[in-house]
């Protein structure tokens, strides 16, 4: 077929294997008959022999609720999707799914979805046909040269990132800008920097200690299922060994709920804490490397005590632990990243990891996918903030969004929303028409994810590289929206169309792209049906593993922290906290999330303050109490939830809520803390310090009764045994069942 | 059962249920464990039960008046008293005492559902029987038969019943599942109209499919064969479930293993107080003679730090 070298790189990019070497060997092909005990393959023309009245089939695809990529497997009957669980063939979730996960069924059905492309016509939206659609975008990419197109998307991986970028080359333009609102970028750029990778593999469930860093790894945090599977076992070591958790943040995150002593740092001094912590290693005969303790001199038990506010007592116990039990793991997240200093708060925290000797034993190399050009491309927030430059200077004529919601997850001071009248021809791919749709020229309505054909591979792998696949698991509810694979075809098909023309679909074009490369991909000797249904059935493709390389070593240099400056204006820091549930807001209009209980306040349907009590004592307020947090750049209006999990010089609130659109259950839901966010910025990284920013709180006088789960104790047992505890000294794990 | 009857023959009631007696289990008693030291809080299982139960989303109006339909929810507590409390001095030089500065221990999680009692207070108050239990050990709410008195909801002590006050189904009125929303609901189990009572069922329906092609096949189910929902999404695997008759199930070792007999209001390893027992197991609310089919492990926490 393939007759020549060039035209076999060409053919190769086009299915998105090119650039790298297709020359792995065929590892050992199982029988296809393995997975049809308990999943059956779908098969697209096959559907109805499985609508069988009331019958349940299996059949295995990836969730998309978040970038974890955990395996799950959908209860099909009579052609609809029922419930979601996990697969047990991924390490990743092996056979467990969160919350999140098990709601992509009410995306699916969600009732707001939209179901036909809209064209604008002044203030209102009208109806128009796919192919009409098509035709505007290919006329309005006439007149415009290539790099007056952008593209703005989430994270993006698998073969869409492959025909995204090939649709980029076919256009000219260099302005692929992967977006994402709240996600770990201060955290990858420090591991780079200090381990040599962005995401190394941890293994909590090696440690005997961990000591996190306002790292949510239960609960928001890069791959949560697959942490609290490992954290699980952590609990439970060895001969009832149990491993202990030390969580240093300045508001309690559901990991730091779990924690066995949960230290409420100042905000903003996590690398202090750190090199303190070194230094107080160091001297309690810790051998702690000379670079290392040159850096941490400085930072004495005083220093340390004044800076943070973390008493010495509970420091010193630290120390003795972690200088008794090895090996542990040290983790940083959002409260570590989230400042001006943020960069240096990681490399200082990354120093610690080294000096207790955890790389190498809790903290492995990655696995890593052979194809580049299927590997993740993630999104950071900077991402956001370079597009934005271009469509203020005018240099961006023509606009593709999708997979983020820009208009509602960017601060505003970047006043991206008032930019974005600048793009004379704005095209939105979604499922709702959030406020970003509704700034468009032209929605597209794609189909769920539950509807759609696609390929992945996700950013943290637990085990050796997989590539997921995911599947239609139920037939389309609407008869006009598209896969986002199938809306880029078609768009490729106007530019590329000798190279293109020959897909019918996304789904064939995914399935010619999977079997053309079926022995790189352990396909060995099977028939290209064989492979292909065995690889749909299964759900992921594990390839096989690769000696990691070994971390790097740690360059010690020396770090600054600036100190937090007194603003007798703005007295208070705002965090805004990731909700495992809400996210950057993405899922606001799923009913079961909005109904499940925030895990720390209990609170349902609404955004909140928290607030320690003594601060409220301060302010006058009490729970329930609406009260005004301005800072420089907004304000918004919040009841308070007192709450003893938060320093007293900070107040939080969650992010993802207070759509002004979307859907009926997002809209108007809360508040949205993204429209008080400071322009202020890791210096590193450039990534936008999402703790950094300074608010007052006043009362507004106005009160309202806070819809919650705790009960009339707001946490209190009332004096009965309910739930109990018991310290490790009192109890013998070991002969537990 | 008329009030006059329950009065005469209340020692009887009591007597039938609990494990052993006057009414064997037939091959199956269903139990439950949750350990409490590795369960996050997270909500998984709280999410995989609306998708399975056909669980009504009340809205925020709703939630606010206590008539939320979580079967299972997580109840958190903080366990800082007021006499641990350190006092904080205010700027004013006032001094604020509430219990400690920070809930510097963490929180505990408690996932409470049903916890299908052998001698359930809620049965024998029911003035049509529509709340019964069966002869696996499970407490069954008939949904047809119940006439919506709530006297089983006041008498439980879990507060884990849950009376549907409007008919959520009913797009006309309170439009719970909008088009095309409906069509996720789960066509093994019923969804509940106005008036009636429902709880937790231990996902009778899994149960009962399972039950049914074991017993074709002329033999019991086998351990493993079957979780109900919140087990199977429970990330960190705190749940276990399974038949306490079958002395292989993981299930029956645990509460052997933990010392907690399902037949006794008071536990002889409690017995001696101030003797420190080094086991987990223990059931909510014990001491009120319901026997609880569900056993909690305490949560612990690490005495060196």
């Amino acid at each position: 077929m393939i007759e020549n070298n060039f035209n076999r790189r060409d053919f190769l990019k086009v299915l998105g294997w090119g650039g790298a070497a297709v020359a792995l060997s065929a590892c050992g092909n199982t029988s296809v008959e393995d997975g049809t005990e308990f999943v059956t393959a779908h098969s697209t023309e096959g559907m109805p022999e499985y609508a069988i009245p009331g019958v349940y089939v299996h059949f295995n695809s990836t969730c998309a609720q978040c970038d974890s990529g955990c395996s799950i497997v959908g209860r099909v009957r009579e052609g609809r999707v029922l419930k979601l669980e996990g697969n047990p063939e991924s390490p990743i979730n092996k056979g467990k799914i969160c919350g999140l996960g098990q709601a992509g069924l009410q995306a699916h059905y969600n009732p707001d979805r939209i179901t036909q492309p809209m064209l604008r016509k002044g203030d209102q939206g009208e109806t128009i046909t796919w192919e009409q659609a098509l035709t505007l975008i290919n006329e309005q990419l006439g007149g415009v040269k290539g790099n007056e197109v952008a593209f703005l998307t989430g994270g993006v991986s698998g073969h869409s990132g492959v025909l995204l970028k090939n649709y980029m080359d076919a256009l000219g333009s260099a302005n692929h800008y992967a977006y994402e609102a709240v996600t770990p970028s201060v955290v990858r750029a420090a591991n780079k920097k200090s381990y040599g990778v962005e995401m190394p593999r941890l293994h909590i469930d090696k440690a005997q200690v961990v000591v996190s860093f306002g790292a949510d790894f239960l609960g928001a945090w890069v791959s949560p299922v697959n942490f609290t599977q490992q954290y699980a076992k952590f609990r439970k070591g060895p001969n009832g060994s149990r491993g202990v958790l030390i969580q240093v943040e300045s508001k309690m995150t559901l990991t730091g709920a779990n924690a066995d002593r949960w230290l409420c740092i100042r905000p903003g001094t996590e690398g202090v804490y750190a090199l303190g912590l070194i230094n107080a290693l160091g001297a309690a005969g810790f051998k702690v490397p000379s670079a290392a303790a040159a850096i941490a001199k400085d930072y004495t038990a005083e220093r340390v005590i004044q800076e943070t506010g973390i008493p010495a007592e509970h420091t010193e116990k630290v120390v003795a632990l972690l200088k008794e039990r090895t090996p542990s793991l040290v983790l940083f997240g959002s409260a570590a990243e989230g400042y001006a200093h943020g960069s240096q708060n990681a490399a200082a925290i990354t120093l610690l990891n080294h000096v207790l000797g955890n790389v190498g034993k809790t903290m492995a190399a990655p696995a890593s996918v052979p194809f580049p050009q299927i590997a993740p491309k993630v999104g950071n927030r900077h991402a956001l903030h370079a597009l934005n430059d271009k469509i203020a200077q005018g240099n961006i004529k023509v606009l593709f969004t999708y997979g983020s919601n820009p208009v509602f997850t960017s601060h505003s001071s970047l006043n991206f929303k008032e930019n974005l009248k600048k793009v004379p021809f704005k095209v939105v791919l979604s499922h709702y028409r959030d406020e970003t749709a509704m700034e468009a020229d032209l929605v597209l309505p794609l189909d769920s994810v539950m509807e759609d054909w696609g390929s992945s591979v996700p950013e943290y792998m637990a085990d050796a590289a997989q590539i997921n696949i995911q599947q239609a698991l139920s037939e389309k509810l609407y008869p006009d929206t598209r896969g986002f694979g199938d809306v880029l075809l078609a768009l490729l098909k106007q530019r590329r169309p000798t190279e293109y023309g020959q897909y019918e679909d996304f789904y064939g074009y995914l399935r010619n792209a999977m079997v053309q490369n079926k022995a790189a991909l352990g396909g060995g000797t099977a028939s290209d049906d064989m492979f292909w249904q065995k690889t749909v059935s299964h759900g992921i493709i594990k390839l096989p593993a690769k000696a990691a390389s070994a971390l790097k070593t740690p360059t010690a240099t020396k770090l600054a922290f600036a100190a937090a400056a007194a603003d007798e204006a703005y007295p208070l820091h705002l965090i805004p906290s990731t909700s495992a549930h809400m996210r950057d807001g993405r899922h606001a209009n799923i009913p079961w999330l909005q109904e499940s209980p925030d895990p720390i306040t209990t609170v349902v349907w609404d955004s909140w303050v928290e607030i320690h009590p003594a601060t409220a004592a301060k302010l006058g307020v009490v729970e329930g109490d609406v009260v005004e947090i301005a800072s420089r750049s907004g304000a918004i209006k919040v009841m308070v939830y007192v709450f003893k999990g938060i320093h007293p010089d900070a107040v939080s609130v969650p992010m993802g809520y207070g759509h002004e659109a979307m859907g009926r259950y997002a809209k108007n839901t809360g508040q949205n803390v993204f429209k008080v966010l400071d322009s202020v910025f890791d210096k590193e990284t450039g990534e936008l310090a999402l703790h950094e920013t300074r608010v007052k709180v006043t009362k507004t006088g106005q009160k309202v009764k806070i819809v919650k789960d705790e009960g009339p104790y707001g946490g209190g047992q009332a004096g009965k045994r309910i739930a109990l505890r018991k310290t490790t000294d009192k109890v013998n794990l070991s002969k537990e069942v | 059962m008329s009030i006059a009857n329950l009065l005469q023959n209340w020692s009887r009631y009591r007597d039938t249920h609990p494990y052993g007696g006057a009414k064997p289990h037939m091959g199956y008693k269903w139990a439950m464990a949750i350990d409490m030291d590795i369960c996050t809080g997270c909500n998984a299982c709280t999410v995989a039960c609306y998708a399975e139960n056909n669980l009504a989303v009340v809205g925020k109006e709703k939630f606010l008046n206590g008539k939320s339909m979580h079967w299972l929810r997580i109840e958190r507590y903080w366990h800082d008293s007021v006499e641990a409390g350190d006092p904080i001095e205010l700027a004013d030089g006032k001094e604020f005492k509430e219990g400690k500065q920070f809930h510097d221990q963490g929180a505990h999680f408690l996932p409470m559902m049903c916890q299908h009692c052998e001698a359930a207070p809620c049965e024998t108050v029911c003035p049509v029987g529509a709340t019964n239990h069966t002869q696996d050990g499970i407490n069954s709410q008939i949904y047809n038969r119940c006439v919506g008195s709530r006297y089983c909801n006041a008498n439980c002590p879990y507060k884990v019943r849950y009376f549907n006050w409007f008919n959520y189904q009913d797009p006309a009125t309170e439009n719970v599942w909008p088009e095309p929303l409906n069509q996720q609901l789960n066509p093994d189990v019923t969804v509940r109209s106005k008036g009636v009572m429902e709880k937790c069922t231990f996902c009778v329906q899994r149960l009962r499919a399972v039950m049914v092609d074991a017993r074709t096949e002329e033999r019991l189910v086998r351990e493993g064969e079957v979780q109900t929902a919140c087990q199977q999404a429970c990330l960190a695997g705190a749940i276990s479930f399974g038949n306490m008759l079958n002395p292989e199930s993981r299930i029956s070792k645990q509460w052997m293993q933990q010392e907690v007999n399902i037949a006794l209001d008071a536990q002889p390893k409690n017995k001696h107080v101030g003797d420190a027992v080094d086991k987990r197991g223990y059931r909510i609310l014990e001491n009120l003679r319901p026997y609880p089919s569900v056993m909690y492990l305490e949560q612990v926490r690490e005495s060196a730090v």
